[in-house]
């Protein structure tokens, strides 16, 4: 390579991590327009968001439940699917459960997300379509039936306040019933 | 202060981290299942419809398969030990890492759910690499590669400092209390040990504010005194892991801090 080259390389990666670094500060306002367009190509995710647990710390544990009905309407018990890692002194090294749990996390997120976008709608079903519900439902209707004529399932989201707090769980989503 | 050490020290403690997180990807290989939360046939629906159609497709429908992702992530692992392993700076380690990257960003196509700040801290610091430590590198391109390593760290805490600075319930001291007392993100010790004590809630609220939103400092104080943030940020990190679980922030961050002492080293130099 010549050193004229060389050198153009160098101010060209001077220039691109300029702009990296600049975008990275101004797509820290999650609402800003600019920041939502700016997000609109960063399909790889290569523009942080560094406001870890703020302005709104995650205070909720997310709880997916599930139950199935049979032709005659007969409806099962909810079952709940176990999302939880027990974490023990290992875990600070070794953690590979958390991962479910910061996916099922982030799917309930975007999910409110969608809900709290679309407040005003008494009709809930647009959710049917989109990315999270479909996720989710996936995961649930791939589980096995809890009752052998179970011919439609539905799912639950609630949100539990932690060990201390005596607050029943927040409902946040009944689906509807999908065939199996 | 030579810098091809600092890139060194970096790319092993983010190996480390990095390893940690491809073997905990292939533990749990069953998340991109069919019926895993992230089964590609799922997941796709995101993308346009090129990526769904034909060659491409078809490529993708194998490669975020479990089989095909277990590949990608072994091949993570197995690429990062022989970056580890060849002369530093050579073409050869380029070629490693090169391959480092192309697997982390071709994984984000599917783990867009799931992901975190390690995994994005780890992103920006190996395509710095990729960029930065070439072969034909010149001493500037080194500097401004690290340079832009412990800027995005100082970024990310102080970005993190100031929106907890605004936000009332960390102000307030309940929000180290409330995340700590989740099943998802606490323990029980942990929010045991703070229940009734609201000046312990306080003091870690305050504690974490001011210590992020003054991490920059870091980069220009002088050195015994920058490296009380250095150690701070290592018990922190060292605390989320064990109360909180998460342990690949713990490298990924950890990784960055050779960036800063070498930039600070630079700074504190010219005045």
């Amino acid at each position: 390579m010549s050193l004229s080259a060389i050198h153009l390389y160098e101010g060209f990666i001077g220039v691109f991590l300029l702009i990296w670094l600049a975008l990275t500060v101004s797509c820290q306002f999650e609402t800003h327009r600019i920041t939502q367009f700016i997000r609109a190509f960063d399909v790889l995710n290569l523009i942080p968001l560094w406001t870890f647990f703020a302005p709104n710390p995650g205070k909720q544990d997310y709880h997916l439940l599930y139950r199935d009905k049979e032709q005659g309407d007969t409806v099962g018990d909810w079952i709940e699917v176990d999302l939880h890692e027990e974490r023990h002194l290992l875990s600070c090294f070794w953690n590979p459960d958390k991962r479910d749990k910061k996916v099922l996390s982030d799917v309930v997120q975007d999910l409110i997300t969608m809900l709290q976008a679309g407040a005003g709608q008494t009709d809930k079903t647009f959710l049917v379509l989109t990315l999270p519900y479909l996720t989710i439902l996936k995961a649930v209707c791939t589980r096995e039936r809890n009752r052998p004529q179970a011919a439609c399932r539905q799912f639950m989201l609630a949100g539990s306040h932690g060990f201390n707090s005596g607050k029943d769980p927040d409902f946040i989503l009944l689906s509807l019933f999908h065939p199996l | 202060m030579s810098i091809q050490p600092v890139y060194l020290l970096i790319l092993a403690l983010l190996s480390v981290g990095l390893l940690i997180s491809s073997l905990e990807y292939i533990v749990k290989i069953n998340v991109f299942a069919p019926d895993g939360l992230l089964s590609w046939n799922v997941m796709q629906l995101r993308w346009g419809y090129r990526l769904r159609q034909g060659w491409l497709g078809a490529v993708l429908q194998r490669l975020f398969a479990k089989s095909g992702l277990t590949a990608l992530f072994s091949l993570r692992v197995v690429c990062l030990v022989l970056a580890l392993a060849v002369p530093a700076g050579s073409g050869v380690q380029w070629f490693f890492l090169g391959l480092v990257t192309g697997s982390l960003l071709l994984t984000t196509v599917i783990t867009f759910y799931g992901s975190d700040g390690s995994d994005q801290m780890a992103t920006i610091i190996l395509i710095t690499f990729f960029l930065c430590w070439t072969p034909f590198a010149t001493p500037g391109l080194l500097q401004m590669g690290i340079w832009f390593i412990a800027l995005q760290a100082c970024l990310s805490y102080c970005i993190a400092g100031v929106a907890k600075l605004i936000s009332a319930e960390w102000r307030g001291g309940t929000a180290v209390y409330d995340i700590f007392s989740t099943k998802s993100y606490g323990a029980r010790w942990a929010s045991d040990a703070l229940k009734n004590r609201p000046w312990l809630q306080m003091l870690l609220c305050w504690s974490v504010i001011l210590a992020e939103t003054l991490f920059p400092l870091a980069l220009v104080l002088p050195w015994p005194f920058a490296l009380i943030f250095l150690c701070w940020g290592f018990l922190f990190h060292l605390l989320n892991a064990v109360i909180m679980g998460l342990n690949s922030f713990f490298w990924a961050f950890l990784a960055t801090y050779p960036a800063i002492l070498f930039a600070n080293h630079q700074l504190t130099a010219l005045f």
